[in-house]
């Protein structure tokens, strides 16, 4: 009879253990399927498709060549590998200036017809038309089965998911503002909170660490938002007159701010690091005529280097995954950013803010999903190197 | 002149009274062993000589110890610079987590010394001096964890050894240690001897008569008798250290 309910209870842990590790493998499964649909998703606005003279060389146009030549940036076909010959951008709204209304016909009727007809007569043209506006013999070259190419997403210098006619899913400002902000966090964060790890595993009585650690530790427990809070209405309006900015929320608020959520992580490992560093070599050092600080700086620290690391990618780690702050304080402009004076937006923030507004299956959607993955593996890459610095000891 | 004078010398754990009233005298270039059953106050008494006890909370000590004539446990003693006077090696090997050469550069180092041909001078004659030489100079820059047990402990001595202290105390050096080591270093403690000034604990018996020159037999916190190692171990004045030696106990 026990042994039956031994095996009993061996069995459900083995079955609760396998169907955790299987939900959370699915999960990670339904993030990459979702993000790889980007990669068939249609350059071109959905429902739309672009048009090009037959005798035109170019066949082929990446998203961000595309929005550069509506926005008139790129204005000869030579920039993107053609031939010399003005681009002539024509929207359905500008076929009036080609047409009169009576041509297209009361209803557009005639529209498919007069499409192809232009295209085929003005070999500089791109015409954006909805796709019900294609004639089935029309003459010239189609751009409707384009997808977006790995280098549109991956090497992307623009993040802008609504522009039209090809929306822009570039990973760079998002990755970079992320970067930035986190490692402006920790560079802010680790000499502070090692001086007060320090402090707690070697310099202060008893007592006081005893009111101390608690008190770091529920820093810990605040919840984001109001640290998000904290930031806007005190950090913000800081830095905007200290360093006299047009708007307050750059990255160096959220780096401000990430920098306090990450402290007590920080403190509290680094300074266990620091306390199991063996009395007996404290001892030595100091049966050595070495003082306390020359005992903290050349044998406490180097000793528990592998747990101040563990302790600085771990809050790394949390500054990386935080959301609700970082979209509070760092006024979210989508742009590669040059200073640490400048508004930038960060990955987890941006798919906290855009999710809601991204119909479901649409490119902009599997391009959140795919920065998720981004997200999902830096983390990872963090969690791989804890254990790496982990295991290394002496 | 005295080297060591200590002088109705009470020590306390907060409430327990670990010493009780130990007066000792050590000359020059001599080595006192302290024996004693486990627990009779030898570490602690070793501890006050370098102010280690200091380090412990609620401890509190009466008396006086004076160091070449001078009282360490005077207001305006720097306990850092009577460290480097008054060495010591502990009862289990503790090597920094750095390269043999890096221990024993440690304590010149501290002292604030950057001249590195004399730092490199220095560890040399150090690592010489505890008999480590030819086992070790292949590989100064490994880590010192990569050396026995009984090579770390003679590394541990050469560390001591480097900033020339004048008194070198030494808790059981030799009880984590196999046979051959604890030969090797009890051959060191002699050789030394030239040098320094030797305190040195142990709870072996011959080993406190083939090093020292005088003995010290504690009980129960209390110096029960200190005298000629050789008067200790033939013709002890008190009963309870003849029965301690004779190993009736402890
Ligand atoms: N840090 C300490 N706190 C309180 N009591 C201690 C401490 N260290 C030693 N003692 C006590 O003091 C007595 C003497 O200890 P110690 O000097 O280490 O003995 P020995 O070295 O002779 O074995 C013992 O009874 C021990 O329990
Ligand atoms: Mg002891």
């Amino acid at each position: 009879m026990k042994r039956f309910l031994e095996k009993f209870v061996e069995g459900a842990l083995l079955i609760s253990g396998s169907v955790t590790s299987i939900t959370i493998l699915l999960i990670i499964i339904f993030l990459f399927k979702e993000a790889t649909g980007l990669f068939n998703s249609p350059v071109v606005e959905e429902g739309y498709v672009l048009a090009m003279n037959k005798s035109n060389p170019v066949k082929k146009l990446n998203s961000y060549q595309i929005k550069h030549i509506f926005d008139a940036d790129i204005t000869n076909w030579d920039e993107v590998g053609g031939k010399e010959e003005p681009i002539e951008v024509v929207r359905l709204s500008d076929l009036t200036n080609y047409y009169t209304e009576e041509e297209l016909g009361a209803d557009f009727e005639n529209i498919p017809a007069k499409a192809s007809e232009l295209t085929a007569s003005r070999p500089g043209i791109i015409l954006f038309l909805p796709e019900q506006y294609i004639a089935k013999n029309f003459d010239g070259t189609l751009l409707s089965k384009e997808t977006m190419q790995p280098g549109d997403f991956f090497g992307g210098t623009e993040w802008y998911p609504t522009a039209s006619p090809s929306p822009q899913y570039g990973l760079l400002p998002l990755l970079l503002g992320t970067l930035w902000v986190s490692l402006g966090a920790i560079l802010l964060s680790l000499p502070f909170g090692i001086a007060v790890s320090v402090y707690l595993a070697e310099i202060a009585s008893m007592r006081i660490r005893n009111i101390l650690k608690p008190l770091v530790e529920l820093l810990a427990g605040i919840p984001s938002v109001v640290y998000g809070f904290f930031g806007l209405v005190v950090i913000v309006p800081f830095l905007q007159e200290t360093f006299k900015l047009p708007v307050g929320e750059t990255a160096l608020a959220g780096s401000i701010v990430l920098g306090i959520m990450a402290l007590p992580t920080i403190i509290t490992v680094a300074e266990d690091a620091m306390r199991t560093v063996p009395r007996a070599i404290k001892e030595a050092s100091l049966a050595l005529g070495a003082t306390h600080w020359q005992t903290i700086y050349r044998v406490i620290i180097p000793y528990s280097k592998s747990g101040i690391t563990s302790a600085a990618v771990l809050g790394i780690g949390r500054a990386i995954g935080e959301t609700m702050a970082v979209l509070m304080v760092t006024g979210n402009a989508a742009v590669i950013p040059h200073t640490l004076l400048e508004p930038v937006r960060t990955i987890p923030a941006t798919i906290a803010a855009e999710l809601g507004e991204a119909p479901v299956g649409s490119g902009h959607y599997e391009a959140l999903f795919a920065l998720g993955c981004i997200l999902f593996l830096i983390t990872l890459v963090i969690s791989i190197s804890i254990e790496f610095i982990g295991r290394k000891k002496y | 002149m005295l080297i060591i004078d200590a002088k109705n010398v009470d020590f306390y754990y907060s409430d327990f009274h670990a010493l009780k009233n130990i007066n000792i005298e050590v000359e020059k270039n001599k080595v006192i062993a302290l024996i004693g059953p486990s627990g009779c106050g030898k570490s602690t008494f070793l501890r006050l000589l370098n102010r280690m006890n200091d380090l412990i909370d609620g401890t509190r000590m009466t008396g006086s110890i004076l160091v070449e004539g001078e009282n360490i446990y005077a207001p305006n003693v720097r306990v850092d610079e009577l460290r480097k006077k008054v060495g010591m090696v502990f009862q289990k090997p503790n090597p920094f987590p750095k390269t043999i050469f890096e221990n024993v550069a440690y304590g010149l180092r501290v002292n604030g010394n950057t001249d590195n041909t004399f730092i490199e001078e220095r560890v040399i004659e150090s690592i010489k001096s505890a008999a480590l030489w030819d086992e070790v100079k292949d590989k100064l820059n490994k880590s010192a964890f990569a050396l026995s047990g009984g090579q770390q402990q003679r590394l541990c001595i050469a560390r001591a050894l480097a900033i020339s202290p004048k008194v070198v105390l030494m808790d059981e050096p030799a009880s984590a240690l196999d046979p051959i080591s604890t030969a090797k270093i009890e051959e060191l403690i002699y050789e030394l001897k030239k040098d320094y000034t030797i305190v040195i604990v142990t709870h072996n018996m011959q080993q406190a008569s083939r090093v020292s020159d005088k003995t010290g037999y504690f009980y129960l916190g209390e110096l029960v008798e200190f005298d000629d190692t050789t008067k200790i171990f033939t013709n002890p004045k008190e009963y309870s250290t003849q029965n301690y030696i004779t190993g009736r106990f402890g």
